[in-house]
Parts: C-alpha cells; sequence; structure tokens
C-alpha cells in the first residue's frame, strides 16, 4: 500500500524522467533535455541530515546522516540500480570475477578525475581500501570487508594498532592490487558471492594519499572543503552546525547532475525543520513519527507526501539465554500477543508496515510464504504459556528493556501494553538512556526482552541480513544470542554458494528456523516518508536511500527543479 | 546580600600583608581571587571525571543498527587513551589542561575539543549577551517605576510580572512562546506569519529564544531594585530632596537610583551563572547550535573531554563574573573595602 | 546559582529575639495575605487531587490505552471528546488524569527533596557554626567551591551516571542545593553564640549544644521554613527541566517534565498536549511562591509595606 503511495506520486513527473528511472542503466542521463526544467541559477536543493557528519572522511563514517559525503561527494566502484537487483557500473566500468569466486578484477572508468582535476587511479582505490582496514585508524565500518571476505584481512583483530611494522606487514598482505592505472583487484579469502554489493558501500571510496599525508592520517577531512572526491558533487562550503553546500564536480566523469547548489542543513530539531520546510526554506523534509498528525491533517502537506518503502525490519529481542524466553513457548506467545495492524494504523500512524518475517518486501530474496507462524491470535499466545510448562510467575513480571527514544518510548509502551492486555500478564518497562542500554544491558547479555531492535539494509542482499543471527554476532549485533550451530551452517552455505537459486534456498531455511523458534517477534517495517516541495522532481528512490535527508539520493544526477 | 558566589568568604589562602595602598590591595584581592579558581577547578575536574567513568555505556556503543566489534573498540580505545588505568588518564588530561589542550572529542572523530567550542560559542554568546543587555534596562526599569508608583496599578502589574517570571520554569516560557507566536500564529495566518520556533540566525530566530531566558533574571531584577528602592525612598536624605522641591527626575537619578542599585549589583553576578545553566535548556528548547545544547548532546553520548570542557569553562565564566561583579561592587559603594 | 529563590532572606534580621507570640502574629498576618491564601488554598487543592486521583484512577486510568475511540487518522484527541475532559495522548491515554498522577510525582520530588537539603544543610551548618575556626573554615571553602560549580551541568551529569529513577533525582537535587542552607543555619549558630544569654547559660553550667539547638531552632526556624517553602517549587522545576531535557523520569511514569517532552515533539499537531502539563507545573509553582512571599513578610514584621 504504501509502495503504491510512493510510485503514485512519482509518475506524475514528466515521462521522460519516469523512463529513465525505471530503466536507469540504459537511459544514463540523456534526460538532460526538459522544457520544463528552471534555469540553471535556480537549480538550487535545500535538504536537512538533521546532523551533522562526525566526519567528512568516507572511511570513517558509520551514519545515515553521513551519507550525502560518501554517496555523493565520493563514488564507489559500482553502485545498485533502481530496482535494486543488481549492481551497475559507477566508479569502475565493469567488473570480472574470476571463476573460483575469489579475484574480483574493477575495470575503472579511463576519464575519471578527482574534483581538483588529477585523474583517479587504481592505486587511490588500493590505498583507501587499507586506510580503511589499518587497525590504528579504527574505522567504525570495517566490518563487512575484514571479517571473512579480502584475503589477509581476517588478521585484523591480531594487530597491534600501537605497532607500527605490524600495521604495515598487515596492510601490505591485504589481497589488494594495482596492475595498472585503471585496474584495481581485490582477492578474496573465500568464495563471497555477495561482495559486489559490498563494493558499493560508502566507506569503500579512493582516497588521494597525497593530501593524507600533508593534511594528517586521520584528520585529513577536519576541514570539510579541504575534501577531494571522485564523486558527482563537491564540497564548497560548511558552515560548522548549520549547512554544508555541494556543487557539481566539474571534473566528474559522467553526466553532470541538474541540481547546480546542493545546501544540505543540520537541523536536529523536527519542529524547526517543520517550520522551515513551511517557509519554503527547506525543500525536502523527511517526516518523523510525531509530526505525522500535522502533515496528514494538513490536506496541503498531504499531497506532498512522498512515501517509500525501506529495507528495514524491527522486531523485539528476546534472551534466549535466559529465564523465560529459553522457553520456545513463552517466545511464541509474545509473537502472537501484539497486534500489529493497531500499531502500525494507529500508533504508528500509517508510517509503518506489519510484517511478521525477517526479510522485507524489495529485498533479493524476499520469500512471501515465510513469517505466518508469527500471527497475532491472543487465544493462541495464552495457549502457547500453558504449554511452556513454566509457572506464571516465571514470565508474569518481565521488564522490557527500552532505551529513552521518542520513538522507542511510544512503541514499548504499545507493546507491554499489548502483552499485559491479551495474555494478562503483568510486565513493566524497564527505560535507560541509549549508552546504558547497549554498554551494560545489551551487550553482556543481561536483559529479558529489548525492543525495538531492528536491521537496516547496507546492500540489498541477504548475506547482509542473516549473518547478524549468527554465532559470531552473539552480543555484536545480535543480542539474544540463539548460538544455533544448524542456522549457522546454513548461513555459511549462503554465503559462499556461487549460484543465486543455492543462496536462496539456504537463506530460506535460516529463515525458516528462525521464525519457527520464534527468537524474535518480527514486528513492523518503517516505511520512509518525505515531504517533498512539487518543483523537486526526477527523484528514482530505492529501499536504501537515506530518506533522511533526500530520496533517491543513490541517483541524485536526476534530479532537478521544475519550473514554479 | 553578602559577598556573591564564589567568593571566599575570608581567604585564609594570602595572608601576606602588603602596603596599604588602595592599587596594591586590589591587585593582591584579584590575585587570590584567581588563585583561589585553581584548587575550584581542580575539584570540579576531579568529580566530573569520576562520574563520567562511572557512567554506563561507553562512547562507542551505538543508539542501534550495527554495533562496533570488539576489536574495534579496542583500537578506538588505544587512540584516545583509554586503555590506559584510569590515575593515569586523569594525570594526563590534568597535564594537557594545563597546557590549554581539552584533547579530541569522541563524537565528532578527529575534532578537537576547542575547535567545537569555538564553533558553538558564536549562539551561546549572542544569545546571553542580548538577554543580559534586556535583563538591566528592564530590570531595573520596572523596579523603579513599581516602587515610586506604590499601590498603583503600575506596581500590581510590576509585581504581577515579576512572581510569574520568577516562578514560572524558563523553558515552560520558551514553549509558550513558542505556541504563541509560531504554531497558533502559523494556523491563524495559514502558515505565512510567524516566528521561527528554533534555529538560530541573526534576526527573528533570537526574537523568542533571548525573551524565554531572559524573563527569569528581568523579573528577580525587577523585584530586587523595587524593595531596595523603596528601602532608600525612605531615607532622610531622600524625603530632604523631595522637600527641597526638586523635580522627580532629578530626585531619581541622583538620589535613589544611585543607592538602590547597590544591591542589585551584586545580583548580577548569580544572574550571569542563570543566563549560562539557562542556556543550556533554552538552547534545547529552541534548537540553538551553542554549547548548552552541544553539552547535552556530550552527556547522553559519553563524550568525556566534551563533557569537562564544558564543565571547566562554564565554572571559569561563573568565577569570573563574581569576580567582576564584586570589583564593581567596590566602585559603586565606596563603603565597601577589599579585604 | 538558580535565582528563583529570592534572596532577600539574607536582607532580613533575623535574629530578632521578641520571638513571644511570634507564630501567632505570624498567622495573623499571613491569613491577612490574599495572594498567600490563594497560593495555600492552591497548594491544598493540588496536593488532595493528586492524593485523590491515586485512590479513584487506581495507578490504572493514567495508563490504560484506549484505541477504541481513536480515529486512526487523527489519534490524540483534544479537549472535551469522548470522555476525555482534556483530550488523550498519542496512545488514547487520558491526559487529564496523567497530570493528576504527574502532580503527586512533582509534589513528592519537591517535598522529599527538602528532607535532604535539611540533613545536609542542617549538618554543615551546625557543625561548622558550633565548632566554628578551622572546621568552619574547611567546611565554608566545601560550601564555596560547591558554588562554583555549574548545577544544572552537573545535575545532569549526575543523573547520567546513576540512571534516571525517582530516588536518584531527588537525592541528586537535593545533594546539589543544600549549600543555601548550610550558610544560613551556620550563620544563625554564629549569631546565638555571641549573645549575653548564652554566655549566662554556659556560665550556669549549660551544656552548649544544648543552648544552641534551644535557642536555634526558635530563632531559625522562621527562616528555615521560608528558605524550605521555596526550595519546592525549585525541586519541581529542576525534575520537569531534567525529564525535558531527557535525563530525568522515565515513562511511562507521566511526570509533568515527560508530558512537556513527548509533547513538545508534536507541538504543530497537538499544542494542546504539552500546554496542559506546562500550564500545571506553572501554577504549581506560582502557588508555592505566593506561600513563600507570604510567609517571608509574616514572619518578619518589618518587611511589611
Amino acid at each position: 500500500m504504501d509502495v503504491s503511495t510512493g510510485r503514485l506520486r512519482w509518475l506524475r513527473v514528466p515521462t521522460v524522467i519516469v523512463g529513465c528511472g525505471l530503466v536507469l542503466a540504459a537511459c544514463g542521463g540523456s534526460s538532460t533535455s526538459n522544457s520544463n526544467m528552471a534555469p540553471n541559477d535556480k537549480q538550487i536543493l535545500r535538504t536537512n541530515s538533521g546532523t551533522e557528519p562526525n566526519s567528512f572522511d568516507p572511511g570513517q563514517q558509520t551514519y545515515d546522516y553521513e551519507g550525502l559525503v560518501g554517496r555523493n561527494v565520493f563514488e564507489p566502484l559500482l553502485k545498485p540500480t533502481t530496482d535494486l537487483k543488481d549492481v551497475t557500473g559507477a566508479a569502475a566500468s565493469s567488473y570480472d570475477v574470476s571463476s573460483d569466486g575469489l579475484t574480483y578484477t574493477f575495470h575503472l572508468r579511463q576519464n575519471a578525475k578527482w574534483s581538483d582535476g588529477q585523474p583517479v587511479v587504481a592505486k587511490d582505490w588500493v590505498y583507501g581500501f587499507q586506510r580503511l582496514l589499518d587497525p590504528s585508524l579504527a574505522a567504525g565500518y570495517v566490518d563487512p570487508y575484514f571479517d571473512t571476505e579480502i584475503a589477509g584481512a581476517q588478521n585484523y583483530g591480531n594487530v597491534d594498532p600501537k605497532d607500527t611494522t605490524a600495521v604495515k606487514t598487515f596492510i601490505n598482505g591485504l589481497g589488494l592490487s594495482a596492475p595498472d592505472d585503471h585496474t584495481f583487484q581485490i582477492k578474496l579469502a573465500t568464495p563471497a558471492g555477495y561482495f559486489k554489493w559490498a563494493v558499493t558501500l560508502w566507506v569503500a571510496t579512493p582516497i588521494r594519499k597525497d593530501i593524507v599525508d600533508k593534511k594528517g592520517y586521520s584528520t585529513w577531512a577536519s576541514n570539510p572543503t579541504d575534501v577531494i572526491g571522485n564523486g558527482m558533487f563537491k564540497i564548497s562550503e560548511e558552515t560548522p552546525k548549520d549547512h554544508v553546500t555541494l556543487v557539481p564536480n566539474p571534473n566528474y566523469w559522467g553526466d553532470k547532475p541538474h541540481i547546480q547548489k546542493w545546501i544540505n542543513y543540520f537541523i536536529s530539531d523536527t519542529n524547526q525543520a517543520f517550520s522551515k520546510y513551511q517557509t519554503g526554506e527547506l525543500d525536502v523534509l523527511n517526516v518523523p513519527l510525531a509530526s505525522q498528525d500535522a502533515v496528514t491533517n494538513d490536506p496541503k502537506l498531504k499531497a506532498e507526501q512522498h512515501k517509500y518503502p525501506s529495507l528495514n525490519t524491527f522486531w523485539l529481542a528476546m534472551n534466549l539465554q535466559k529465564a523465560p524466553f529459553n522457553n520456545v513457548h513463552v517466545r511464541e506467545a509474545v509473537s502472537r500477543a501484539i497486534d500489529r495492524n493497531t500499531l502500525v494504523n494507529q500508533v504508528a500512524k500509517g508510517q509503518y508496515t506489519a510484517v511478521q518475517s525477517f526479510i522485507p518486501k524489495g529485498m533479493n530474496g524476499y520469500t512471501p510464504s515465510l513469517g505466518s507462524v508469527q500471527d497475532y491470535d491472543p487465544a493462541k499466545g495464552k495457549a502457547a504459556l500453558q504449554a511452556s510448562g513454566l509457572p506464571v510467575s516465571a514470565y508474569d513480571t518481565v521488564k522490557l528493556l527500552t532505551r529513552n527514544t521518542t520513538t522507542n518510548l511510544l512503541l514499548n509502551q504499545y507493546f507491554v501494553n499489548q502483552i499485559n492486555t491479551n495474555l494478562g500478564l503483568h510486565w513493566t518497562l524497564d527505560t535507560k538512556d541509549s549508552k546504558t542500554v547497549t554498554g551494560t544491558y545489551l551487550r553482556k547479555g543481561n536483559f529479558q526482552i529489548y525492543g525495538s531492535d531492528g536491521w537496516g539494509a547496507d546492500y540489498p542482499d541477504e548475506q547482509d541480513w542473516f549473518d547478524i543471527f549468527t554465532t559470531g554476532g552473539c552480543h555484536g549485533t545480535n543480542w539474544g544470542c540463539p548460538n544455533d550451530k544448524s542456522y549457522d551452517d546454513l548461513v555459511a552455505k549462503g554465503d559462499s554458494a556461487l549460484k543465486q537459486s543455492d543462496r536462496q534456498s539456504y537463506y530460506d531455511q535460516a529463515a525458516a528456523l528462525m521464525e519457527n523458534q520464534y527468537w524474535v517477534a518480527f514486528l513492523y517495517n518503517r516505511t520512509e516518508v518525505d515531504l517533498v516541495k512539487p518543483y523537486v522532481q526526477g527523484i528514482s528512490d530505492t529501499g536504501i536511500d537515506e530518506g533522511i535527508y533526500l530520496p533517491g539520493d543513490f541517483h541524485t544526477n536526476t534530479i532537478f527543479i521544475a519550473n514554479h | 546580600m553578602a559577598v556573591a558566589k564564589g567568593a571566599p568568604a575570608r581567604g585564609a589562602l594570602l595572608s601576606i600583608r602588603l602596603p596599604r595602598s588602595r592599587g596594591a590591595n586590589l591587585a593582591l584581592y584579584i590575585a587570590r581571587r584567581i588563585l583561589w579558581m585553581i584548587p575550584v577547578l581542580l575539584f570540579v575536574i576531579t568529580l566530573t571525571f569520576l562520574l563520567m567513568h562511572l557512567a554506563p555505556g561507553s562512547p562507542w556503543d551505538r543508539g542501534g543498527g550495527r554495533q562496533l566489534s570488539a576489536t574495534i573498540v579496542q583500537n578506538l580505545n588505544t587512540k584516545y587513551g583509554l586503555d590506559k588505568p584510569l590515575p593515569q588518564q586523569f594525570e594526563l588530561y590534568i597535564w594537557n589542561v594545563a597546557h590549554f589542550d581539552f584533547g579530541l572529542s569522541y563524537q565528532y572523530e578527529n575534532q578537537t575539543v576547542t575547535h567545537i567550542l569555538l564553533e558553538s560559542w558564536g549562539p551561546t554568546f549572542t544569545i546571553g549577551v542580548l538577554a543580559f543587555a534586556l535583563i538591566v534596562p528592564f530590570g531595573i526599569g520596572i523596579g523603579v517605576i513599581a516602587a515610586l508608583r506604590q499601590n498603583t496599578w503600575v506596581d500590581f502589574l510590576a509585581v504581577g510580572f515579576s512572581t510569574f517570571g520568577a516562578s514560572v520554569p524558563n523553558f515552560v516560557i520558551g514553549i509558550l512562546l513558542i505556541i504563541v507566536f509560531s504554531v497558533e500564529a502559523y494556523h491563524l495566518t495559514g502558515g505565512n506569519v510567524f516566528l521561527p520556533p528554533g534555529g538560530f540566525g541573526l534576526d527573528f530566530h533570537v526574537v523568542l529564544p533571548v525573551i524565554a531566558l531572559a524573563t527569569l533574571p528581568i523579573a528577580y531584577i525587577a523585584r530586587l531594585t523595587r524593595s531596595s528602592t523603596l528601602d532608600v525612598l525612605r531615607q532622610d536624605y531622600v524625603r530632604t530632596a523631595w522637600a527641597k522641591g526638586l523635580r522627580e527626575r532629578l530626585v531619581v537619578m541622583r538620589h535613589v537610583l544611585k543607592n538602590s542599585l547597590i544591591p542589585v549589583v551584586t545580583a548580577l553576578g548569580p544572574t550571569f551563572a542563570f543566563l549560562i545553566t539557562g542556556s543550556v535548556i533554552i538552547e534545547t528548547v529552541f534548537a540553538i547550535p551553542g554549547i548548552g545544547r552541544s553539552f547535552v548532546v556530550a552527556v547522553s553520548s559519553r563524550d568525556y573531554p566534551m563533557i569537562l570542557a564544558t564543565t571547566i569553562l562554564y565554572s571559569v565564566l561563573i568565577a569570573v563574573a563574581n569576580l567582576i561583579v564584586d570589583l564593581l561592587y567596590t566602585v559603586i559603594d565606596p563603603r565597601v573595602r577589599l579585604s | 546559582m538558580a535565582v528563583a529563590a529570592p534572596t532577600t532572606l539574607e536582607q532580613i534580621d533575623w535574629e530578632n529575639p521578641e520571638q513571644i507570640g511570634l507564630w501567632r502574629d505570624a498567622w495573623q498576618r499571613f491569613r491577612r495575605n490574599p495572594i498567600a491564601v490563594i497560593g495555600l488554598f492552591m497548594v491544598i487543592t493540588i496536593t488532595l487531587l493528586a492524593i485523590l486521583a491515586r485512590i479513584v484512577f487506581a495507578f490504572h486510568l493514567p495508563f490504560l490505552q484506549d484505541y477504541l475511540t481513536q480515529d486512526p487518522a487523527n489519534s490524540d484527541l483534544g479537549f472535551f471528546s469522548k470522555g476525555h475532559i482534556l483530550g488523550s495522548d498519542y496512545l488514547g491515554r487520558d491526559i487529564l488524569s496523567r497530570l493528576l498522577y504527574g502532580a503527586g510525582i512533582s509534589l513528592t520530588i519537591g517535598v522529599l527533596t527538602q528532607f535532604i537539603y535539611l540533613a545536609i544543610g542542617a549538618g554543615v551548618g551546625l557543625t561548622a557554626g558550633y565548632f566554628g575556626g578551622r572546621v568552619d573554615n574547611l567546611l565554608m571553602r566545601l560550601v564555596d567551591v560547591w558554588y562554583a560549580f555549574p548545577d544544572l551541568l552537573f545535575l545532569l551529569v549526575v543523573v547520567s551516571v546513576f540512571g534516571a529513577s525517582l530516588l536518584t533525582i531527588f537525592v541528586s537535587i537535593g545533594l546539589i542545593y543544600w549549600v543555601d542552607l548550610a550558610r544560613l543555619i551556620r550563620g544563625q549558630v554564629l549569631s546565638i553564640k555571641e549573645k549575653e544569654f548564652v554566655e549566662g547559660a554556659r556560665a550556669a553550667g549549660s551544656s552548649p549544644l544544648k543552648i544552641i539547638l534551644r535557642h536555634l531552632v526558635p530563632n531559625a526556624l522562621g527562616p528555615v521554613i521560608v528558605s524550605l517553602t521555596f526550595g519546592i517549587p525549585r525541586a519541581i522545576f529542576l525534575e520537569a527541566t531534567l525529564s525535558f531535557l531527557g535525563a530525568g523520569i522515565v515513562p511511562p511514569t507521566p511526570s509533568w517534565g515527560v508530558m512537556i517532552q513527548q509533547g513538545y515533539e508534536s507541538i504543530f499537531a497537538h499544542p494542546e498536549e504539552v500546554l496542559t502539563p506546562a500550564i500545571a507545573i506553572a501554577i504549581t509553582m506560582l502557588s508555592f511562591s505566593f506561600i513563600g512571599d507570604g510567609l517571608r513578610d509574616s514572619l518578619d514584621p518589618r518587611m511589611r509595606r
């Protein structure tokens, strides 16, 4: 339903652009001539990412609000197609995989240039990846690369970051090489069918060694205007805590964006951002749950809503290592007790969709038949409690742990209420500040049940999802620690199988296992809701866009300002 | 009111007897007050440092999504020196602070705390100065007028205002202002005319936060001025002045105001301290990117260097403000002697 | 620090030995002060309503999530709709009952904090004043240092360290603001020590501590009561501020600060949800200020104008 809303709005934009959005790879940027397009001096886009990036160095970024640098000031090797079915060329025009699945060869664009005009060469890529994997940099998002994939990187955790020789040996031993200026080769330790997706991440960019050497290894990007990237935009100016301005990179190899000036503000206060959208100081605004009513009740704003499904799933995480949730029947009762329809329609004001399975719609490998075992059914929930064989006192006064953020409190007060009403129990909410929840409770496995836990896709491959529930992810990516050997095996097979259909079958089995065992109670999928002024057109959104500042941020060069 | 807060009543710190010239006295007094700040700051730093390290959760814990792996956490601890034993970290910190090095922020990777504080200083300073500029004339003006028109409707209004202003929390005032001038104005004018509910800019943006911040101190100063003016009005020399038939303005200016302001000056110290802590609240209500707001964010993200540096900065500001007020006091009231 | 409590306390000469009939006189004066009586009436009303709400709603209604009466498109109800006098919040909970429940929390924190003020403030003040000399000097230095702390910053750190619960909040507020009372009581002790009748009593062989207590209590009770009366709204204010900054009482407990903080997020959609608790805090704090002003005026006859 939400999907159709998003698409309907989108269909109203001129046909040329629609055609491009659907088959972008074929269409490229040939959509430049459009009679409706405003002149260049009006091509100004104003967005809000809510928070200033913690770092302008793509290697050191980890948060969604930092995406605009990694995705637009820099360009990764490959990028997802709009339908997210596959990857397409970005900084690399094409890539080959050796028959054993271990060597990836990326053919870099011949005419690729940095924003200062110097050519982008393969050694810049080697340096960017080496620096990312340098233990002394302690880059936050290194996980998708070092745990199994790049040859030599498995040692990451054993290198003492203070031992410069050891660090150097480690870096030079990585499977990264530049056979010539336009070929970048990565050797993997084991076959990984998803590796093409991993290199679409915004942290995986080339870095200029000469600039880093001059300005400082970890601090070279402290002054945002010093950042030289290979993406379609470059940073022209930054006012700390206020905004950053991007302008087209004149040296970009491909089609230049239509937007001539992209001002992204760092307004964290939702009321302030809301009023700025109203006064026309912002063109795009993410709508938080608390502001949804203000949008719904205003016909003009309601018409400017841009909804699109986002690849994420949220659930209640139960601690399988502790009573009472080491009992599968108690876990089933929890899942059965929560009415997801009231949740999404009333509590979440229509911003969410109900889910009962792990992989959300829109992901490669989404299997609609999964998830029915978690249906809302209080009677079955009560029966499950009976079947658990436990005395009522074992599960009557559970504490539901949650973070003290507005949305979490809103949702979890509802969950506790549902369980108490539908199962006749006496649960309470245990609210702690965010750092305490993670550090003192979750990481130490010191909790009974925690909500809302969830996952958002880094890329639309199921490996990114199933890996989090493996034994290795215990107290790191998953909190309940199911630690199930058969699940681990299925996921390992799925990760390394070369044929997509084989991978799919392994992952589906893994999904069925976790759903039947009620490892978690799947609850909802968050739909991105943005307000977009009618004159901002050409947005082609995907489920992994950072709607927090701009839907369609993966394909920014199709966005333009129409005459108004 | 006694000597303002932060002042040692009878300092035993420096009891060297020097020649009794006023200049030397003053210099000695200032030196002693500045020296006294050192143990105060040490105490502030020690307590804050200990508390912070008792705080649950680490700076590297995430609010959700992918957590940093144990290896990366360990590497980050190494990078920021958090792997060292606590006494050693403390020693290092004190040493660095003595050299005005407040370290790197944990939250904004690779930015120095000094850099962040300098960035956030502008909005905090602007709002504070504008509020102060309102407090002195309005506070004193309302107080004096109320006293001169005692028991009239003017007085009644002034007392009503100052009671309300001194009793209602400033964030409540801020929210009431937002509801009236932003939300309702927005709804009534169809979104055409309303004041910005937040953010910073040297335009309409400052109106609501400055009013919200200044209301309480204005009320407080008005109250104080009113009662001290009433005291002065009862003094013999004022009665004489009236009896001589001097014009009202002259009496007020020459006799009343000068003397009634003495207790008000001492109140400026606490007022300044209030503006500083008030900025934490007001900057949160109005989403102003100042120091107070970054402090609130730093506490929740366990950005230890940022928390420490802000606490130190605010302590120093309060101490310096009190010193200035005490010095001012001696200028206005020649009877007061520096000990 | 916070200037909410008018500091004219020090301007009053509390050492007036004319204590006979003081309390009856004070009450007479208080009764004749209409503003103070209104304040007292308001505080009693709020207290009774808070207690009544706990009995009548039996801890249930403030937490009842009523989805049946909600319209999904506009789920938070406005004033006077479907049996909710002040409307309902985003989870369909009755705002009036939450407001009254919150009154109980605010009053509890306000009053309990005063016991901590009193315990520490009196302890330090008595010790410093009684022993004098080096002990006095040391304790007063401590008081000075304590004053130098940016209070709200410290409070935020303390609460985030020890976790936000009713207990930590009132203990940490009490721990930070005892200094005013300590200074007040020390001053009283020092002045009494110098009085002739104390010298006389001492010469007659009475224990000095006994003398201090016997003479201190009637002398200091007035200013201490006034100080504590002003301490109550200050504690209520601090709790609400902490909750508003997200560091205070945690939901689902409906403290006023929590209600304001949550309502504030959707102020454009439902301004009334933040308006009601804001007005409740304002009225409560005003009422206590009225009482405080009234008490101060009536306990010091020379303050009357």
